[in-house]
């Protein structure tokens, strides 16, 4: 097992993967993926499809906090316009759901050239606490905007037909989530080893010194917040879809942080760590429910009754947890495994 | 005009209560360079033990405001105890995630402790009427604002004149040579924790008092942001002020132009302060090195 970054070359520096069986690897994992909606029960599928759509929105905010080092509190606030694009296009003006897709991506990105423009000036705490305030001001937007969004009644939405193939049955949108996300992991990963993703990453580890190096600050930064809200608007159009009802109290501020807690869980400012994170943060609800009902029933009924409590502490505890004893996050911690791995019984 | 005065006063009130809660933040980032994220939640928990402190052992103010400022203390010194020092010498991020992860947990343990429903806070003061030229003003709001301001009295002499006081700004200016100096940096930042938690905590009684307990009550940690912002992070004056100016400005936009731009206002106010002062009113501009 390979264990560590052995490049020669600028050419492998920027392959999209670092060996021949991360190929294969992936090519197994999208048969299992593909197979998955025929041999999963709904109960499981929904939990698929949440992942799916998650990742997606997930891999947006990594594309900003991740590579940018520019910290989102407010991210809700893409999802939820990116929702109400599609909700809006689609439901009110019966435009066809492609046409809904890309608003959704086309309005969370002009909305956060609103927001990314005055955060241009602004660093770390106070950045973070701009875009909180830019997704409290987008709800309230929202609820005010009662013509066109229906205000706090919300918006029915129906699972989409794109170019004469229905997504109605939950296989056939696990699918188009799956598309999602593939897409969206392709894009970033690219985005990564690209020019910008270089440039992206140097602004995160020391923008004065990025700058010297003839970055353009500006520019870049607004093409992240951009980026970004344009991914996380069309997880949140997907979203809406799998909720089949868009309104401002589906897309509570907790989303914000969820987001936030599957970066760091999965390891910050890599792709493969957002798709770990979404995995373990998504389960781990319903992994803790049925841990806690092996043991007795009378902590299933206390899990059942204080269940939502029980979970977001649960989410809680588990950043913590990461921050303090595994920075790095899962990635992290798998490359401790293969090195461990290869150099054992030393240990460095 | 009658309006007018009235709007202002119960802005005045509201966000005197704000404007405590930003001293807390504004405490802990002066010594500890993070923003404490939980600071709603340590609001609220202060509250909520204050509420049940009345109710099972007794009502009398002086035994549930001896109660409240102990377990804010508790509070305060535990949660730097248990989760903020093993995070020393970390990323600023890292820590400020924590403190989010904590914000979490303590939302979710109140629900689960306690129960979802509004209580009121009932200690036979601070709901009774005067009359200040023909508007009804409550005891309660007048406490608080009284309340504030002798705080900021305080603590500007504290920070100016006290030992401790001194040591505090010390490491908050640079805390390796504090150290160097003799001063403990962990106590410094224990005793940060203790008193943001009681300054908040006594933010938290008197909202219970004039308004109502109940979950919703850590969005005053979201509100009093704008506060401390436009005071300025490291600003403690600046931030009881700023709590004042908010909470004038939401009552002003509440009353005038509507009632969502009575949520928003503070957030639309911060982001217009913040493009053309980056680091708000009061607050010092950073110069950084590469």
């Amino acid at each position: 097992m390979r264990t560590g970054d052995y490049m020669q070359s600028y050419g492998e520096l920027v392959a999209l993967v670092d060996s021949p069986p991360v190929w294969l690897w992936s090519a197994v994992l999208l048969l299992a993926l593909i197979a998955a909606p025929h041999l999963l029960n709904s109960y499981a599928l929904s939990f698929l499809m949440i992942i799916l759509i998650t990742v997606t929105g997930a891999l947006g905010l990594n594309i900003l906090t991740g590579y940018t080092g520019l910290i989102s509190l407010g991210h809700v606030g893409f999802l939820v316009t990116g929702a109400y694009a599609y909700a809006v296009l689609v439901s009110k003006y019966h435009m066809p759901p492609l046409v809904g897709f890309l608003g959704a991506g086309v309005v969370p990105a002009l909305a956060s050239l609103i927001v990314g423009a005055p955060s241009l000036r602004l660093k770390g705490l106070y950045l973070a606490i701009t875009t909180l305030a830019f997704s409290f001001i987008i709800n309230t937007v929202i609820l005010e905007m009662r013509w066109l969004t229906n205000g706090a009644r919300g918006i029915q939405v129906q699972r989409p037909e794109i170019l004469g193939i229905s997504f109605d049955s939950d296989a056939a949108f696990t699918y188009l989530c799956l598309a999602f996300a593939a897409l969206t992991l392709f894009a970033t990963l690219n985005i990564r080893r690209s020019r910008v993703g270089r440039a992206f990453v140097a602004i995160r580890d020391n923008d004065t010194a990025a700058r010297v190096m003839g970055i353009n600050l500006h520019a870049y930064k607004l093409f992240a917040f951009v980026t970004s809200a344009f991914i996380t608007g069309i997880a949140g159009a997907l979203y809406g879809i799998y909720l089949s009802f868009v309104s401002v109290e589906g897309f509570p501020f907790l989303l914000s942080i969820e987001a936030l807690a599957i970066l760091i869980v999965g390891g910050l400012g890599s792709a493969l760590g957002a798709v770990l994170g979404t995995v373990l943060i998504v389960l781990l609800p319903e992994a803790t429910r049925l841990l806690f009902s092996l043991f007795s029933a009378q902590m299933d009924a206390t899990f059942t009754t204080g269940a939502q409590e029980l979970k977001s502490m649960l989410y809680g505890l588990v950043i913590i947890l990461f921050l303090r004893f595994q920075p790095r996050g899962l990635v992290g911690a798998w490359h401790d495994i293969k090195r461990t791995w290869v150099h054992w019984p030393l240990r460095y | 005009m009658q309006y007018l005065i009235q709007l202002l006063i119960s802005g005045l009130a509201i966000g005197a209560i704000y404007g405590l809660i930003a001293m807390g933040f504004a405490v802990i980032y002066k010594s500890t360079g993070l923003v404490n994220f939980a600071q709603g939640e340590m609001t609220m928990i202060t509250a909520y033990i204050a509420w049940t402190i009345s109710t099972t052992v007794s009502g009398n103010v002086f035994v549930v405001a001896v109660g409240a400022i102990l377990a804010a203390v508790l509070l305060g010194l535990v949660i730097e105890r248990l989760v903020m020092r093993p995070m020393l010498g970390e990323p600023v991020f890292a820590t400020v995630m924590v403190t989010i992860g904590l914000a979490v947990i303590l939302r979710s343990a109140i629900n689960f402790i306690w129960d979802a429903y509004p209580h009121g806070l009932d200690i036979g003061m601070g709901r009774g009427i005067v009359h200040l030229g023909g508007i009804g003003v409550r005891t309660g709001q007048i406490a608080v604002i009284v309340t504030l301001l002798a705080l900021l009295a305080a603590i500007w002499a504290f920070f100016r004149y006290s030992k401790v006081g001194v040591a505090m700004r010390a490491v908050a200016a640079d805390d390796r040579t504090a150290l160097l100096m003799g001063i403990s940096a962990t106590k410094v930042h224990a005793l940060a924790w203790a008193a943001s938690s009681v300054i908040a905590g006594i933010g938290g009684v008197f909202f219970a008092l004039s308004y109502d307990l109940s979950p919703a009550m850590f969005q005053l940690g979201l509100k009093a942001f704008p506060a401390t912002i436009l005071g300025g992070l490291d600003a403690v004056l600046g931030s009881g002020l700023g709590g004042l100016l908010i909470g004038i400005t939401e009552n002003l936009a509440g009353g005038y132009v509507g009632s969502g731009m009575k949520e928003v206002a503070g957030f639309a106010m911060i982001i217009v302060v913040l493009m053309i002062r980056p680091f708000g009113i009061f607050g010092e501009r950073d110069i950084e090195r590469v």
